[in-house]
């Protein structure tokens, strides 16, 4: 374990607060306050885990998850990012991808390999013989692959989700962010603040030594003006802070998603966070360029923020012994100040051969700290972990070695700006920052901070400012509740915060790209998929010059790091190789999500939105087996026999009920009701008469039949209509959309789920319905097709329709949802004598299929219209004002010989009914099955399917080939439909 | 013999203490347990509402009270409560609980039967609605009463935001009736971290009363 500075003023660790958990079977103790990452680091692990493809050790490089290095297994969960994860009380770590331990892989041995593996080796060996494939892809996901998760694992936690709203997001909680924020909020507007670590204060927050610290009263230091700012951030009204949360997407319209990790007080253990804003502040600053050189992400190797942080805001110091190859001003602030807290600086080399601050020249002078200018680390030495480094100029002509145990490793800086090019903003290369800076921003997007190139603390903070009041700016001006007055006056006032900040430093030039003069071989250019510099240079000569390209071949980039190591190097390193054609750098694709989210997240707390029927409890209760049918759960089945036998013979031979509460329930009223109908029914509706439901289809323009059900005439101009289960949700729509240019006056009210439906059907059902109502239902008085109102027990109101869908005797009736359950148990009451019984959907659907009667989705698709399914006689060519929809469709399919045709079918030899969908075949493929199934009322298999014109005729033999048969097909012959009760006599009686 | 009642799509798991049997519901006046909590719920899909549809929608008005001019604006008066939907159409709900005679006009439909209904009040109100919606029920640019016609817990609703004044806040919504089960289910776990407490209908109405 190691000794932690417990006194520093940037800490944001508790050292008198531990945190015991568990790694790999023994206790280990943290701080509160740790990652779990920094815990481990404390207690002397330094190797985290073994790398993709070579198992190369990998320890701390980033402390920011940029990349694989340090993701672990914890509380059984893969991949977690230990460098953002805080460790917790009990929490169980494991390494991961390891055949052994991290500190002794026996798959080490691949990395002696990499000259048999080289880049694209997956695309051009394995692949000839066809059959190593298949031994090979086990072997590789063997040995590859970081995490392992069980199938049937249940992630532990409560996942949730929140939509909130704000006048303005800003991305990112350092200076930059903070004084957006602040700027915005102001202003009256709404602002949330996005931030990823547990804190605001972004880059400030751990800095105490800085040069530039004249540029506050009383020389303020940065963390302290970064607590300061935050504390006016976090005590706004009109501002709410989200740490701890990653946006992983932006999107048009100023929409951000992102997700937050709970705190030990939090409901939740992460949430899914989307926000509608009307204005974007980016402010996400910058993460480090990787230095490549040979070993690179060898444990000991790391970043500058990385050791500074440790040391800063975790109070441990990385390494005895270290050694600086940086490129930027704040590798040296961090070289003089860890010298000040105990660390041997044995040299800092410095890529530049110009352009460092003066001041920190000093200092490094003060202290004694050796500095070498165009120098760079160009190999380090040691196993597992960094035992020396070779340091070289950039030309190699002269080299030194040191003895180390830590090399601070930093080429550059790279703007964080994935959420810019998610929002659409195209970017280039600008040679001063070496940045890819946004050329044109999205609408309402501004980007503050050090993404753009600022260093000096007083710029980033204006920079945050001008992006906040511009941002305030798009707000007023798309919002009148604002009021316009003072919008003049903030643009006023963001021209005079611009030509103040003019006044301040500007884009500081960037660092160079350089690589240490080395072959190569063991250059990491992406530590996630190990692909190294020589990888690069091999999909190069191959003939693969954009990055995006050799990105995809060598799959730099494509690791759980989302390309933060090697997003910006990749096209930098390209260009450079490729400088004779003189085309500047391009950027990677950039995709959401920008960093890792777990699933379970984007699945929030996972609520089912199902409808349910009135029926539904009581349902369940009679043993009904649901099923997920669209939008709704229905009864499927009664018993555990799927084929309903028992239900099917007792709608045939007695009484049955179905709840058909589903079904699509409209009324349409006003002056032109009926000449909508005629516009989307293909039956003439003039024809709807009084008491008579009058059944019809809706085509599309293509004459295909869309919908189907019955019509009933309320009074003039008042009507009341049924649609399929699956389109009533977009009846309203359909009605408006072809009706879009008549001005008609009409009104649709959708009933659907203020009507239930009982089904009641069989030959007893008259007997029953006698039993609760004085209304005559007699054959003659309520006949087929025929309509009645009626009051049960002068309380419950009826629609009663006699209808025969399951080919018996059969009545619909629609009834108030709320009294749904009253009737229900009236009718059962009154039915049990008979002892009447539930049915359910699949039981209607065999009935029905006996009887030849159709449902829509079924018996036809998309292509399936009204001529094809035999429903023709429902169309009335003759209406003249209407345009019917489909009318000028069916016309020409009148005549048209090679559409398909519904036909009914016998399996032969007394088989099985075929699957549904089955195709028809002979030597090519001629249609298929819709519905078959061996029906118990006619003792044989039937089913109906659409085929070929040419095979509808009676008596042919259909071909059956269902999936998986193995080349044995069955075989049908068509018959005449219906196959029961042809005349219709049963439902008509 | 079987008792004629009528079922609402939304039932709590906890007891009624105190019920009234209404038009055939059984309305629940309070729940056991009730007591003062900082967030309630409350079903309503018992009250009456209509549908009032017409080109001259300007010219009717329903019971008496005036229906707003303006795109989802609404209207809250003597316990009835007018939603302008859109140019041709808006809601009606009769927030008194008494159930006034249909209108003889074509142009109205009873749509009670259409939707569950609930109110959601207390101080969280709008914390527990953005776990369930992206809508801005803060929106500075909208006045209470106003309408919303869209998605909450990803179920198209009309949701009328009547007050967003501290512990006053709240809202009444309708869905589609079949939604009611998973409806309830999905705002009684969003409003578990604030303490949401199903209530009955004199808590509503003190809460209405309030207003």
């Amino acid at each position: 374990m190691m000794t932690r500075i417990n006194q520093l003023p940037t800490l944001r660790v508790d050292p008198t607060k531990k945190v015991v958990f568990d790694y790999k079977g023994k206790d280990y103790v943290g701080a509160h306050g740790d990652t779990v990452a920094t815990a481990l680091y404390y207690n002397d692990v330094r190797i985290f885990g073994r790398s993709l493809k070579y198992h190369r050790p990998r320890g701390l490089y980033s402390l920011d998850g940029e990349c694989s290095n340090t993701c672990m297994e914890i509380d059984g969960i893969p991949n977690v990012r230990t460098e953002n994860t805080l460790v917790k009380q009990g929490m169980k770590v494991k390494e991961q991808n390891v055949k052994g331990s991290a500190e002794n892989d026996m798959m080490g041995f691949i990395d002696k390999l990499d000259f048999m593996m080289p880049a694209g080796f997956y695309y051009k060996t394995m692949h000839k013989p066809a059959s190593i494939w298949p031994v090979a892809m086990k072997q590789i996901r063997k040995a590859a692959g970081l995490g392992v998760l069980s199938p049937d694992f249940e992630m532990p936690g409560k996942f949730d989700q929140i939509f909130p709203s704000a006048d303005v997001v800003v991305i990112g909680g350092g200076p930059a962010g903070m004084s957006a924020a602040l700027a915005s909020a102001d202003k009256g507007l709404r602002v949330i603040i996005m931030e990823s670590r547990p804190w605001l204060g972004g880059f400030f927050d751990y800095r105490t030594f800085d040069y530039r610290d004249e540029n506050y009263k009383n020389n303020k230091q940065l963390y302290s003006r970064a607590r300061e700012l935050a504390s006016k951030v976090e005590s706004h009204a009109n501002i709410r802070v989200f740490t701890h949360t990653s946006v992983v997407g932006t999107y048009t319209n100023n929409l951000v998603t992102g997700f937050q990790i709970g705190k030990d007080n939090d409901k939740f253990t992460e949430r899914y966070i989307e926000i509608r804003a009307n204005a974007v502040v980016v402010a996400t600053g910058c993460i480090e360029r990787p230095l490549i050189f040979e070993n690179n992400e060898r444990p000991g190797v790391m970043q500058v923020g990385c050791v500074h942080r440790l040391a800063r805001t975790y109070g441990i110091l990385a390494g005895e012994r270290a050694v600086f190859s940086v490129g930027h001003d704040l590798g040296l602030e961090a070289a003089i100040d860890l010298f000040d807290l105990g660390m041997k600086i044995l040299c800092v080399a410095d890529v530049r051969e110009d352009g460092q601050n003066p001041h920190l020249m000093i200092e490094l002078a003060k202290r004694n700290i050796p500095y070498l200018k165009g120098w760079v680390a160009a190999e380090a030495k040691g196993g597992k972990r960094v035992k020396g480094v070779v340091m070289t100029t950039l030309d190699g002509t002269i080299s030194r070695d040191f003895d180390c145990d830590l090399i601070v490793a930093s080429a550059g800086f790279t703007p964080l700006n994935g959420p810019l090019t998610l929002a659409h903003a195209k970017l280039r290369y600008d040679s001063h920052t070496n940045f890819f800076v946004a050329d044109k921003m999205p609408e309402k997007t501004h980007a503050a901070g050090r993404m753009l190139g600022l260093e000096d603390s007083l710029s980033i903070e204006a920079s945050g400012v001008i992006a906040g009041l511009k941002a305030a700016l798009d707000c007023k001006l798309m919002k009148e509740s604002y009021g316009n007055s003072d919008v003049d006056a903030l643009k006023s006032e963001i021209d005079a915060t611009v030509a103040k900040q003019k006044e301040l430093p500007g884009p500081a030039r960037g660092s160079k790209f350089v690589t240490a003069p080395v072959k190569g071989r063991k250059s990491f250019i992406c530590f996630d998929e190990d692909t190294t510099i020589k990888n690069i240079r091999q999909a190069i000569e191959m003939g693969f010059d954009v990055p995006e390209l050799i990105k995809r071949f060598t799959s730099a980039g494509t690791g759980p790091g989302q390309g933060g190591i090697p997003g910006h190097n990749l096209p930098l390193y390209v260009a450079k190789y490729l400088a004779a054609s003189g085309a500047p750098p391009k950027p990677t694709t950039v995709r959401a999500p920008l960093v890792p989210t777990l699933i379970a997240t984007y699945a929030g707390s996972k609520h089912i939105m199902m409808k349910r029927t009135p029926m539904d409890d009581m349902q369940r209760a009679d043993g009904g087996v649901f099923r997920k049918i669209g939008v709704w759960e229905r009864a499927r089945y009664f018993s555990d026999d799927f084929s309903c036998k028992k239900e099917i013979e007792n709608v045939r031979n007695n009484v049955g009920m179905l709840d058909g509460s589903t079904l699509g329930k409209f009324r349409i009223h006003g002056p032109d009701a009926l000449k909508v109908l005629q516009r989307v029914y293909v039956s003439d509706m003039s024809k709807v008469k009084l008491g008579r439901v009058k059944y019809s289809a809706m085509c599309n323009d293509d004459g295909c039949v869309i919908d189907d059900g019955v019509v009933i005439k309320l009074a003039e101009n008042d009507y009341y209509f049924t649609t399929s289960t699956a389109r009533a949700g977009a009846t309203i729509e359909w009605l408006r959309y072809h009706t879009r240019f008549d001005g008609w006056d009409f009104y649709v009210v959708n009933l659907t789920d203020s009507m239930g439906v009982i089904n009641l059907s069989g030959p007893n059902a008259r007997k029953v319905l006698q039993k609760i109502t004085s209304e005559d239902v007699s054959n003659s008085a309520f006949a087929f097709s025929g309509y009645k109102e009626f009051m049960v027990k002068d309380t419950i109101p009826v629609k009663a329709m006699r209808l025969g869908f399951v080919g018996e005797l059969s009545y619909e009736f629609h009834v108030p949802s709320s009294y749904m359950v009253s009737l229900w148990n009236m009718l059962k009451d009154a039915g049990k004598e008979f002892n009447i019984q539930n049915f359910g959907v699949e039981a209607q659907n065999v009935l029905r299929m006996e009887k030849c009667h159709i449902i829509l989705g079924q018996e036809s698709e998309q292509r399936t219209n009204l001529l094809d399914l035999g429903l023709g006689f429902l169309w009335d060519r003759t209406k003249k004002d209407a345009k019917t929809v489909g009318a000028v469709a069916l016309r020409q399919a009148e005549n048209d010989p090679t559409r398909f045709r519904l036909v009914g079918f016998e399996m032969e030899n007394n088989g099985r009914a075929a699957r549904d969908g089955a195709l028809i075949v002979d030597d090519k493929v001629r249609g298929y099955v819709c519905t078959a199934r061996d029906s118990f009322t006619l003792n044989k298999a039937v089913g109906m399917a659409l085929v070929e014109s040419h095979l509808a005729k009676v008596g042919t033999r259909l071909e059956i080939f269902e999936d998986e048969c193995g080349g044995e097909r069955i075989y049908g012959t068509v018959v005449p439909m219906p196959f029961y009760d042809p005349d219709g006599t049963r439902m008509k009686s | 013999m079987v008792e004629i009642k009528r079922y609402s799509p939304v039932a709590f798991k906890v007891s009624p203490k105190r019920v009234e049997v209404r038009d055939n519901w059984t309305v629940v006046l309070e729940y056991d347990g009730e007591g003062q909590g900082a967030n309630y719920l409350v079903d309503l899909s018992h009250i009456t509402r209509f549908d009032v549809q017409s080109s001259n929608l300007d010219a009717i008005k329903p019971f008496g009270v005036t229906i707003p001019q303006g795109l989802c604006e609404s209207n809250l008066q003597d316990g009835l409560l007018i939603n302008r939907m859109n140019g041709i159409q808006a809601s009606i709900f009769c927030l008194s609980g008494k159930k006034p005679e249909m209108p003889s006009e074509s142009s109205y439909t009873e749509t009670t039967e259409v939707g569950m209904c609930m109110a959601i009040f207390g101080k969280n109100v709008f914390s527990i609605t953005e776990k369930l919606t992206s809508l801005d029920f803060m929106d500075p640019a909208k006045k209470t009463p106003f309408l919303y016609q869209g998605p909450m817990s990803h179920i198209p609703c009309q949701i009328i935001t009547l007050s967003r004044d501290g512990e006053k806040c709240g809202i009444i919504f309708t869905a589609s009736r079949g939604y009611g089960k998973d409806m309830t289910h999905a705002i009684m776990d969003a409003g578990a971290e604030f303490g949401v407490k199903p209530a009955g209908e004199d808590k509503f109405k003190s809460w209405l009363g309030s207003l």
